[in-house]
């Protein structure tokens, strides 16, 4: 059982992967990144019931993982709404400051 | 036993390097001080040459030597330092007096030249050189001068760059005389292989020849000797190396009465006087050096019929004359080919300034377009016709002397080489009497207003004439004073020969009056070989296709072998280079697309790389 | 490979996939920005029940509350807070995108074969499935995670606080 989870969450990850790379709203690509950080949420879970010890550590690693992604999004959303007020768009074709 | 001057002989080329670095100090600050310097410097050096020359004279047959160690790697030593004999001193004044003339004679003759300066330091290093060369005491410094020489040929003769002809007449100057010195430096290094303890000092090369004793085998003693002989050859502009010495009078005219006739061509003859024992001890070696010598007299005396251009005409007899050098020396007569060298040098000096100061006046090189100089150029007509009759063998002008020794020499020794030299001597009367009767004889031809030169210039060559005239009683039949002070009594000239000097006398004479007959009587038309034998004129004027048959032989190929190695360089070499710069420009061009600012694209390429990576690792488990 | 017995927990396994995947799937293939949030929801309430499968009912419940509660409304106030147009306007971006779906697939080949080629090994000990998983992880985290749980509630008010400060109008 445990690769059919191991597999389920690769599924999702490559999912988020794609969709980090190609939308091209701010937004999405945040959710997208939501969708990897659920990924390797299974993952741990998943290794936290049929890992070789199981225990409840992995679990706790995801409590925190679920925590700090939390904050991530407030924080990533902000920075969004700053960015928008600034340039007056969210898309991310228009954000390359990094190349000046 | 007192060698007081000779001591200080080494002080003798240091006049004109010093003038040469001041010159290059302060040469462009005026026009004079070139003048100025030059002429001093080398006056001091003839005086001094001079004392050195008397000093030997009359103190007996006393060298001196003196060297210090210049290069010490621990088992080889390399010493430096200068000898004095009586051959080099000779050869100190002959050089030193021709170059304190010339240099006086420059001031009039490059008055107008705006590069005076930089042509006085110019002459001043070669002066310099040539005394270093003439003081070596051994091989190694002798090629160290023996290349800056042809350093200040090159420029010299190149010292008009903007003139084509100039320029590729100085290009050919140094690479045909390269390869001679290649010939010579394989000599040197020979010589420096097989000689005991490695030594190259001349005394020490004539004690290990002298006499055949055998310290080195006969076979490698010949080739000692060819080689050294081919670094003359070069030099000497001996046939087949002579061409670039007809092309070197694209130089200034005192540079070719300085360099191209008195002294640094008389180098070669110098080297193999001083490396006499070696071609001694080598009977193959001496039968080359005589036949080289009389088959280029004749062969330049012969094209010197037909030239055209007064300074060519000049040249090719001065090959010619070095060919009469050759001979003697090959002949085993050393006297021979430094006596001719000797008389030669103030000769044929006094014709390339005679040359000159005909060119100054009438601006034109080409004697088809002289004539009847004489009436206007009264000085320069006397003193050329006196050069004219020293070269044609008339005497009792000094060529005739010289002349007359090495054709007794031939006489007795090889006879065939004596009649050579006999035909070779009247065609030499006869293109100089060609050459003087064209251009100060006859009427005068365009409306250039001809008139004579600066006193600068006519004084040299008056000196120069008195000197044509006296230098040849140095040695006459029946006195052997230059050779007995100059081989120390061995060489003892069998004297007599009353009818060589009828023939020579009678030859010269012969010469110039068939001149006479043709140029200024015009019994015989001068077309009258053209007219019957047109190939043979157009051979002579084409020096025997000499030229274009190295153009064909060797220049060609040589120069198709570079067009294909830039080729290859082209394309081969700078292809790979241009690949490398392309390839790299191609990735910066890429890292450059790469790096636009999109997080996404940014984000792309770091999943590929962990794609990369991942399936790096993972394949390794399968090696 | 796949000799997969149909118990309840596959057959509870097989749903939650498909929602999960159909959700991602759609989050990924649909225009409309508020549409991608609803679908991504229904992503997080399917992974919520897997945690159930796992035994990991805390989280699930955590799981619900924050992603498919608080994450989605945030979301969503982001998206409104912002101008769309809607994509069409965009210019396409085949290459990027190309590369981008070989790169994942790429990615997932990788995973996907490490997965079948690993061989787990069984659970040593199987886990005592009366224990109440919600207060044994509070145990645990009052006792051996209490540093880091003290330190994520810091995180939290920082984010919570920079947030604020990040999304304020400029007090011009």
């Amino acid at each position: 059982m445990l690769s059919s989870y191991l597999t389920m969450a690769a599924i999702l990850f490559c999912i988020g992967l794609y969709g980090a790379l190609t939308k091209r709203n701010a937004v999405i690509v945040l959710l997208s990144i939501e969708l990897m950080l659920n990924a390797v949420n299974l993952n741990l879970v998943a290794f936290s019931k049929y890992g070789v010890v199981p225990s409840l550590t992995g679990q706790m690693f995801t409590l925190f993982s679920i925590a700090v992604a939390a904050a991530e999004a407030a924080v990533g959303i902000a920075v969004l709404i700053a960015l928008y007020r600034a340039r007056g768009t969210v898309n991310v074709d228009d954000y390359d400051e990094m190349r000046r | 036993m007192d060698t007081t001057f000779s001591q200080a002989a080494w002080l003798i080329p240091l006049f004109p390097l010093a003038a040469f670095l001041l010159l290059l100090a302060f040469g462009r600050s005026s026009r004079m001080i070139g003048v100025l310097l030059g002429s001093v410097s080398s006056l001091a050096g003839f005086v001094l040459s001079l004392l050195v020359l008397i000093e030997h004279m009359t103190k007996g047959q006393h060298d001196y030597q003196y060297a210090v160690k210049w290069i010490d790697t621990g088992s080889i030593v390399f010493k430096a330092g200068f000898e004095v004999t009586n051959l080099t001193a000779l050869m100190l004044v002959v050089v030193t007096a021709v170059s304190f003339l010339v240099n006086v004679y420059s001031a009039g003759y490059m008055k107008g030249d705006e590069r005076i300066s930089v042509f006085y330091s110019y002459v001043a290093l070669f002066t310099f050189s040539m005394l270093g060369l003439v003081l070596a005491d051994n091989m190694l410094t002798l090629y160290v001068f023996w290349e800056l020489v042809g350093v200040c040929s090159f420029l010299l003769v190149g010292f008009w760059f903007s003139k084509p002809e100039a320029r590729a007449a100085a290009k050919k100057a140094f690479i045909v005389t390269r390869i001679g010195d290649a010939g010579l430096l394989l000599g040197i290094l020979l010589l420096y292989w097989y000689m005991p303890d490695h030594a190259l000092d001349f005394v020490r090369i004539g004690n290990a020849f002298e006499g055949g004793t055998g310290v080195i085998a006969a076979s490698v003693t010949t080739w000692i000797a060819i080689l050294i002989f081919i670094g003359a050859v070069g030099k000497s502009g001996q046939f087949p190396l002579h061409v670039w010495l007809p092309d070197a009078m694209e130089g200034p005219t005192p540079i070719s009465a300085l360099i191209h006739a008195a002294t640094m061509v008389a180098a070669g003859v110098y080297l193999v006087a001083r490396t006499f024992d070696i071609f001694q001890a080598s009977q193959t070696a001496m039968d080359i050096v005589a036949y080289i010598g009389g088959f280029t007299a004749i062969f330049a005396a012969t094209i010197g019929v037909a030239q055209n251009d007064i300074k060519r005409i000049l040249a090719y007899s001065t090959v010619s004359q070095l060919g009469y050098m050759m001979m003697a020396l090959g002949l085993n007569s050393m006297t021979g080919g430094i006596f001719h060298l000797f008389t030669h040098a103030f000769f044929k000096a006094l014709l390339f300034l005679g040359a000159g100061s005909v060119i100054h006046a009438v601006h034109t090189q080409n004697i088809q377009e002289m004539g009847g100089l004489g009436s206007k150029m009264k000085i320069t007509a006397w003193t050329f016709g006196i050069g004219a009759l020293a070269l044609s063998g008339i005497p009792p002008f000094s060529g005739f002397w010289s002349k007359d020794m090495i054709l007794n020499i031939a006489y007795h020794e090889k006879p065939a080489l004596f009649v050579i030299g006999v035909v070779a001597a009247f065609f030499t009367a006869f293109y100089m009497a060609r050459l003087f009767f064209l251009v100060f004889m006859g009427k005068p031809k365009g409306e250039r207003h001809a008139h004579e030169s600066p006193p600068s210039m006519t004084g040299p060559l008056i000196v120069l004439a008195v000197l044509a005239v006296v230098a040849g009683f140095v040695q006459t039949p029946w006195n052997d004073t230059l050779g007995n002070w100059l081989t120390d009594g061995a060489e003892q000239e069998n004297g007599g020969g009353g009818l060589v000097m009828v023939i020579s006398a009678a030859i010269g004479l012969l010469g110039l009056y068939m001149g006479w007959l043709v140029f200024v009587k015009g019994m015989i038309s001068r077309d009258f070989v053209s007219s019957r034998a047109p190939w043979l004129v157009r051979l002579l004027e084409r020096k025997y296709y000499i030229d274009e048959l190295y153009e064909a032989a060797i220049v060609r190929p040589l120069r198709a072998l570079g067009g294909l190695l830039n080729g290859i360089d082209d394309y081969v070499v700078d292809g790979l280079v241009r690949a490398a710069g392309g390839a790299a420009f191609l990735i910066g061009r890429g890292g450059t697309r790469m790096q636009n600012g999109q997080v996404q694209t940014y984000g792309l390429i770091t999943a590929f790389a962990l794609v990369i990576l991942i399936a790096a690792v993972a394949l390794r488990r399968f090696w | 490979m796949f000799n997969i017995d149909f118990t309840g927990e596959f057959v509870a396994f097989f749903v939650f996939s498909v929602l999960i995947i159909s959700g991602a799937v759609l989050m990924v293939s649909f225009t409309k920005v508020v549409h991608m949030v609803v679908s991504l929801a229904a992503v997080f309430i399917g992974v919520a029940g897997m945690f159930i499968l796992l035994d990991a009912e805390f989280l699930a419940f955590v799981q619900v509350l924050i992603y498919a509660g608080a994450v989605s409304i945030l979301m969503i106030f982001g998206i409104m807070m912002t101008k769309h147009q809607d994509s069409g306007a965009e210019r396409p971006r085949t290459l990027n995108d190309t590369l981008s779906a070989i790169g994942a697939l790429a990615l997932f080949g990788i995973l996907f074969y490490a997965i079948r080629q690993s061989d787990f090994p069984e659970p040593q000990t199987v886990p005592d499935g009366t224990v109440d998983n919600t207060m044994a992880i509070g145990q645990q985290l009052f006792t051996g995670y209490v540093v880091p749980f003290e330190l994520v509630s810091v995180l939290l008010t920082v984010a919570f606080i920079g947030a604020i400060v990040l999304a304020k109008k400029e007090a011009d």
